[in-house]
């Protein structure tokens, strides 16, 4: 109620600011959307309404302030077994009694997202709030990005704001330095990011190094004391490069980073993509993604590693896949695509053919669905259900 | 003063060919078209109506900014609300690119074979909209037989791809207004087969904006799709004074 209350505030502000005149920039978009999913012979669907309203404003100049209200209700089954979508091997490793704890529950959420002041100065840009941090040049996979992990269902969908203070300092016409503290409890627990990013010739680098505090969980046991499965929280630090550029005519990029973990054994991670667009208008992607942190045999994943991937504690389960995605706009109004991710490791498939529709100058339909071909317990098991995804966006 | 000076460069240059006896070649020619496309600086803001298959319309309003004869391009949208604040930077006449998503904050950078994609669903590629010195560097020259079209004297063109160009079109055929060459019509033949015509683009409403000679109307015809783009010039400034900074990721995000 009381969050309720706080979006009839920002949004009857947003309203006053602008019936006041002030330069303010209102706008958003609703999005009404159906995701369900047949598993174990039963389908179950998930519908979600999401409103998200932004404030734009140049206060003064060179001063910007940028901020989104986000109301997102749900309705239908608004509670999924995360059980029921594990091969058996997995949930025979959950503790006797213990059942019950594997539910997730999507709940009604009010919440403010990328709040923040840019100011841009001369020599700098400085911005200080809840943002969005974009790092890496993969499409599905960005190892050096540790603030995010992108949905390979829906790679593009935007992404959380995390609170930080950044500084983005350009030298000269080709090469940008950026500092970034995301603020914690303590100076230790904070985020460290530094990033010199380029131009070479026809190819943008990056180096980038990360010190973060990272948290895995132990979902096999629970902490009473905090009411929920037990943390593990380690030290990061990342060190990595992208690039990206063009080869033989052939888009290329490559992503690597490297992570020291204070307690558990140090992985890596490598992105290496090419994407190409013939004459007749079909786009081609192809990207490889390797992450030493998952497993090479499907037969060593545990309820620890696949519970790991869904709460986005680490990006893979499996240690070599491969996306390819086909795009081609069928009409000017209509794009068809079809995404395949194949696990190199346990030899599983998804695949997902999806279209695009422009019903209207700001109003866009998605539907995609997901079919999954691999044996029980591989990373893209036909156990886990079959399932799709429509979505009706309505820009304002 | 700068400005006076270029001005009037431009129109002794645009009369040169307009003196009595003086006969000019498909190369001469070329030049003053790409003089005209290719002022040193300059600002536009533009709507965009694509019409498509159905006769439905997309209507798309946008800024964009050219530095050093078109060689930096930067485009910035502001309607519809679906694609306000996305940005294209265009530096090297188009071969490198890149386009910046407001709602993620992401720059990604496009090889080159991304030229050859519809802006926007348009029939207008990333090629068509930022080429700078293309139809010299690109295209050998033919002047062919002179004609009249709308009632114009017209110079009649023809440009052959080079061998080492990675250009979309094999050729052009272009007829250019003897009086201000400016091209009222270009024909934009298929990569592969050259007798196969591909998209024409036709140009009107020619206004004379800070001395250069502008059509302030441009369609471009998808004889294969069978849809068309109009774009509109609601405001055009030339030779302006524009920051190298503006070409640059920083000035992309803004």
């Amino acid at each position: 109620m009381k969050k309720w209350v706080i979006f009839m505030l920002f949004f009857l502000l947003s309203l006053g600011l602008l019936k006041a005149k002030i330069d303010v920039d209102l706008f958003g978009y609703f999005e009404s959307q159906i995701m369900g999913v047949n598993i174990h012979k039963e389908f179950i669907g998930l519908f979600s309404n999401k409103l998200r309203l932004d404030l734009k404003s140049e206060i003064a100049n060179n001063i910007t302030f940028a901020a989104n209200f986000n109301c997102l209700l749900y309705h239908g089954k608004t509670e999924w077994n995360i059980l029921d979508f594990l091969p058996d091997s997995a949930v025979a490793e959950v503790p006797e009694g213990m059942e019950s704890y594997y539910l997730f529950p999507f709940s009604d959420r009010y919440y403010l997202d990328n709040a923040y002041i840019k100011f841009a100065f001369k020599y700098f840009d400085f911005i200080v709030g809840k943002q969005q941090i974009s790092l890496g040049t993969g499409y599905v996979w960005n190892p050096v990005d540790i603030f995010n992990v992108k949905d390979y269902l829906d790679p593009t969908y935007e992404q959380p704001g995390h609170n930080a203070l950044r500084i983005d300092v350009p030298l000269g016409s080709t090469f940008t330095l950026t500092a970034l503290y995301g603020p914690e409890d303590t100076w230790s627990a904070s985020a460290k990011l530094i990033q010199i990013k380029g131009r070479i010739g026809r190819f943008d680098f990056a180096f980038i190094a990360i010190d973060k505090s990272w948290l895995f969980h132990d979902y096999v046991e629970f902490d009473t004391d905090i009411m929920n499965f037990t943390e593990l929280p380690e030290k990061r630090q990342l060190l990595g490069f992208s690039t990206a550029g063009e080869l033989f005519g052939i888009g290329v990029w490559v992503e690597y980073a490297y992570n020291w973990m204070e307690e558990t054994d140090d992985f890596y991670e490598l992105v290496v993509g090419a994407d190409y667009t013939f004459d007749f208008q079909t786009y081609v992607m192809v990207e490889y993604y390797r992450n030493t942190l998952a497993k090479s045999n499907y037969e060593d994943y545990t309820l620890n590693d696949w519970l790991r991937l869904m709460t986005q504690e680490q990006k893979a389960i499996a240690r070599d896949q491969i996306y390819v995605l086909l795009q081609h706009p069928v009409s000017d109004l209509i794009s068809l695509g079809l995404s395949t991710i194949y696990c190199i490791s346990d030899n599983s498939m998804g695949l997902i053919p999806a279209l695009n529709y422009s019903l209207s100058e700001n109003v866009e339909i998605m539907v995609y669905l997901n079919f999954n071909i691999g044996k029980d317990g591989k990373a893209y098991a036909k156990t886990m259900g079959r399932g799709g995804m429509i979505r009706v966006r309505v820009y304002f | 003063m700068k400005k006076i000076i270029i001005s009037v460069l431009v129109i002794i240059a645009l009369m040169v060919p307009l003196l009595p006896g003086q006969e000019l070649s498909g190369d001469d020619i070329i030049k003053k078209v790409n003089e005209l496309f290719n002022v040193e600086s300059g600002y536009a803001k533009s709507k965009m109506i694509i019409v498509t298959t159905s006769g439905s319309k997309r209507t798309f309003i946008y800024e964009s900014w050219q530095k050093n004869k078109g060689e930096k391009n930067l485009v910035r949208y502001l309607e519809p609300r679906r694609v306000k604040g996305q940005a294209v930077l265009m530096l090297n006449n188009a071969n490198d690119i890149w386009m910046y998503f407001p709602r993620t904050q992401r720059v990604r950078k496009l090889a080159s074979h991304a030229k050859k994609q519809k802006m926007q669903g348009s029939d207008f590629s990333y090629e068509d909209m930022g080429s700078g010195d293309s139809f010299l560097e690109d295209f050998n020259t033919k002047r062919l037989k002179d004609e009249k079209l709308e009632g114009k004297d017209c110079y009649q063109l023809e440009l052959t791809r080079k061998p080492d160009s990675d250009l979309s079109y094999s050729r052009l055929v272009m007829w250019i207004i003897k009086e201000n060459f400016v091209p009222v019509v270009i024909d934009y033949y298929d990569e592969k087969d050259p007798t196969h015509l591909e998209k024409r683009l036709v140009e009107s409403d020619i206004r004379i904006i800070d001395n250069i000679p502008t059509a302030m109307k441009i369609v471009m015809y998808n004889k294969n799709d069978n849809t068309q783009t109009v774009m509109e010039l609601l405001e055009v400034r030339y030779n302006i004074k524009l920051d190298d900074s503006m070409f640059t990721e920083r000035g992309l995000k803004k």
